[in-house]
């Protein structure tokens, strides 16, 4: 069974190429075709995630049949098996969301981004290979980069230049980067590298570790190279939107979490750390202070996203097992929150014209599914009991204590409080303000909606069997000896 | 002004730091790990001379999917960036007599080298790559000669699709007969071309992988340069 | 500090001085490239071993004689990224241009707002 892991990879691979071929025969076959491939993908990545969860044990695929680090491989263990799912579901819902929303030309190609946009981020979180990482990580950007500018208004295309030039310098120095890291240890595979990090000079890997961080900080949008997130939000297709938001920042939040832990036992490893924090809270603290001023609700949950990814962050830079699963957790619950929030305002942008405030206005009696959805994201978000960010933020503000960070607390507490102002003005006017008469939802769409909320509500009010699985893969980022006895390393040495 | 003293103080310091990083990597040491693994073992593992090759297609054959992924995503993104409802070729100038004979002359032999590139991967320097974007030069020299010539999309792009499918199938064909994704099903399991190590046929599927690689990334590059070559009608959007 | 090194980081630098400062989309592109030249660049020269020849097995040149195919192996790959992201950031350029009429980043982020 565990080879056939290789097929979340393949699948999307093979239906993407075959999309051409598929215009061909029938145009009005693409959309319908991009759904039936994730809702495939979402069954494979449901089976990996029974059999890793049931035996405990990492999948490792080894491609070309080479062990590590003579072969590339893939590394399935529980973080990974999690996310996967979440990609595959979110992708889902969102190919559904895209029958609806997308009517620009042309569509086939439009299939092709979305699926490998999707392979991309799949793959960035299952490879166990710091270059494979870099080639995932350049497919999941290319097509975010050709995503954003899809709609090729002015405003779209110069969000996509700003994306590609900060992308394109951050892959520049992630590949110095890996110049240094491999110059100093002669191995790419992740697992040897986290055997053999304690040779490494103490200068190339610090050097060498910010290097890497910096290039992924332009996906994980950290401050400073963040810039671009706003505008790429704003301006992208929705459902890619919210692909955006739910999982290709954690793909690159995951990276980084991987990367840190893999060369902790090098020397000057708490620098680095001290760096990423610091860099974490100024997303946070910039990011809520602009989404205060915004009028375009769409632009307001961008900054509301960036916002938190920086504390997500904060979390993997404490250097806690805690920290770390207390970070995983944030990052379920705002992938799926998320999904729900740029699902929902993607549609009344769709149906009501646009996404600026005062089309918000009395949404409550124009479309009440769309507006209770948006209502469960906003107050769960904001940190309320009984919905799941309630427990995530807890858990993190546990971790910080017990990292004896405990400004970290007060910024978790602060930015909350910020939300909630600017939250709760989006609900009042949803709810309190304006008229309008009924539109009719679409089914799929209030379906999709709903059972997002659902989720939502269930996380909050059960949190433990979460919490238990959220922890399991957390130690996977954190338990470095566990990650390399795990991989079947051969030895290499004449 | 202040903006370009600011710029050029902040990458002196980034210049420093990385220079001071690479002291501790030296220039020309022997530091091979799994490199030294690779030189010892391409010919009995993989069947290739030319390790470079070996390492690409065989041993990191994942990456090269990756990479073979990233030129798609290119290729598409362009024809989505700058699709249009008509769109044709706006050049007034033909081509001089000169590179239009020399187009028509040389066409054949561009192609044979370009081929010539991607099928001798695995004996020397080159590979899918340069072989398929000789190839597309090839197509940019029609371009460049003759102000009516275009391609046909619906010929290109299927056919980009269908060398990309055999990639992929390659692979999965490797994770049925070997178990493993990407196994090279003809060298390890079929044993075919054992005998011929530095001659043209052995290596394995390295190969037919980069014929398919050359194929692709040929109509790739042309369908790329094709997009950015033609510009809307005038009054037809 | 040996040339090759010193000729990689002077690419990067000079790459990353044009991205930060040139007003000219086409320049910032320009720019762009040369960094990922200069990166491609000290990825080969990590990876030079002094003594050894090309890591092609044949014709007397053993396992030993042969520099780290790795290095190579990664910038080929890195080399069609590169292009790719040219490639993608050109036509994006195209569209700005369709619809904006400037050249200059400047004036593009005005015309914003």
């Amino acid at each position: 069974m565990n080879q056939y892991a290789s097929l979340l990879i393949a699948l999307p691979l093979f239906s993407a190429f075959f999309i051409p071929i598929l215009k061909r025969i029938s145009k009005n076959a693409v959309m319908p075709f991009l759904a039936f491939v994730t809702l495939i993908q979402t069954g494979i990545a449901a089976l990996v995630f029974k059999e890793v969860y049931t035996t405990g044990k990492p999948i490792i695929v080894l491609a070309g049949g080479f062990k590590p680090p003579v072969g590339i491989n893939l590394y399935i263990g529980h973080f990974a098996a999690l996310f996967v799912l979440v990609i595959a579901a979110v992708s889902f819902l969102m190919a559904l969301f895209s029958i609806k929303a997308v009517s620009i030309e042309p569509k086939d190609k439009y299939a092709m981004l979305f699926l490998l946009l999707m392979l991309g981020a799949t793959g960035m979180i299952s490879t166990g290979d710091i270059f494979n990482l870099f080639v995932f990580m350049e497919i999941t950007a290319i097509s975010a980069y050709a995503l954003t500018a899809y709609n090729k208004t002015g405003e779209a295309s110069e969000a996509a230049l700003k994306y590609v030039v900060l992308g394109g310098v951050g892959s520049s120095f992630f590949l110095v980067g890996i110049a240094l890291i491999y110059g100093s240890l002669g191995t790419l595979n992740m697992a040897h590298i986290a055997q053999l990090a304690g040779l490494i000079n103490p200068t190339a890997a610090k050097v060498g570790l910010a290097l890497l961080i910096f290039g992924l900080a332009v996906e994980a949008e950290q401050f400073p190279l963040n810039a671009w997130a706003p505008d790429a939000y704003q301006e992208a297709p929705h459902p890619v939107t919210a692909m955006f938001s739910a999982f290709v920042v954690k793909a690159s939040l995951y990276a980084i979490g991987r990367i840190l832990y893999i060369l902790s036992a090098a020397e000057g490893w708490s620098s680095i750390l001290r760096l990423l924090i610091i860099l974490g809270t100024l997303t946070v603290i910039l990011g809520e202070m602009s989404a205060l001023r915004q009028t375009n609700v769409k632009r307001m949950f961008a900054y509301s996203s960036i916002a938190q990814v920086g504390l997500i962050a904060v979390g993997l830079a404490l250097g806690t097992a805690a920290g770390v699963s207390a970070s995983v957790f944030h990052m379920f619950n705002h992938a799926i929150v998320k999904a729900l929030m740029f699902l929902a305002v993607g549609y009344v942008a769709v149906e009501l014209g646009g996404a600026e405030i005062d089309k918000f206005e009395g949404l409550g009696k124009r479309m009440p599914v769309t507006a209770f959805a948006i209502t469960v994201g906003a107050i769960s978000i904001i940190g309320i009991p009984l919905f799941n960010v309630f427990w995530s933020k807890i858990q993190l503000i546990l971790a910080a204590l017990s990292a004896q960070y405990t400004w970290v607390v007060a910024l978790i507490l602060g930015a909350s409080l910020v939300e909630a102002t600017y939250y709760i003005r989006l609900i009042h006017a949803i709810w309190f303000k304006g008229e309008g008469e009924k539109v009719k939802e679409n089914t799929v769409l209030v379906l999709a909606m709903l059972l997002l909320a659902a989720l939502i509500i269930v996380v909050g009010i059960y949190p433990e069997p979460f919490w238990d699985i959220m922890q399991k893969a957390g130690s996977d980022i954190f338990d470095v000896a566990q990650y390399v006895k795990n991989v079947p390393l051969m030895g290499v040495n004449p | 002004m202040v903006k370009r003293i600011l710029a050029i103080v902040f990458i002196l310091i980034i210049g420093l730091w990385m220079a001071k990083a690479l002291d501790q990597v030296p220039f020309g040491e022997d530091r091979m790990l799994v490199g030294k693994y690779y030189l010892e073992h391409v010919k009995e593992e993989t069947g290739a001379v030319n390790a470079v090759t070996a390492v690409v297609v065989n041993y990191r054959g994942f990456d090269t999917l990756g990479e073979v992924t990233v030129l798609f995503i290119a290729s598409t993104g362009v024809a989505a960036l700058l699709w249009r409802n008509r769109r044709k070729r706006t050049a007034k100038t033909e081509g001089s007599v000169v590179l239009t004979t020399g187009a028509r002359l040389l066409l054949p032999f561009i192609m044979l080298f370009g081929a010539y590139i991607f099928i001798h991967g695995h004996l020397t320097p080159g590979g899918g790559f340069p072989g398929g974007a000789t190839i597309a030069t090839a197509f940019l020299f029609l371009y460049l000669a003759f102000t009516v010539y275009e391609i046909d999309h619906r010929i290109f792009e299927p056919l980009e699709g269908l060398a990309g499918i055999g990639y992929v199938t390659v692979g999965l064909i490797g994770l049925a007969i070997g178990g493993y994704f990407l196994f090279d099903w003809i060298w390890q399991t079929w044993g075919l071309g054992k005998e011929n190590i530095g001659r043209l046929l052995s290596a394995g599927f390295i190969p037919i992988i980069y014929t398919l690689i050359g194929i692709k990334v040929g109509t790739e590059l042309t369908g790329i340069v094709d997009n950015m070559v033609k510009e809307p009608e005038e009054g037809g959007q | 500090m040996n040339p090759y090194y010193f000729a990689s980081i002077a690419l990067i630098l000079i790459g990353f001085y044009a991205v930060l400062v040139k007003r000219n989309v086409i320049k910032m592109l320009v720019g762009l490239s040369i960094m990922e030249t200069g990166v491609n660049l000290l990825l080969i020269s990590v990876g030079y071993v002094s003594g050894k020849s090309a890591p092609i097995l044949s014709e007397g040149i053993t396992p030993d004689k042969a520099v780290d195919p790795i290095p190579q192996a990664l910038v080929l790959t890195a080399i069609v990224i590169g292009v790719a992201t040219t490639a993608l950031a050109l036509s994006v350029v195209i569209n700005l241009y369709e619809k904006y009429k400037t050249l200059n980043v400047e004036e593009i982020r005005r015309l914003r707002g």
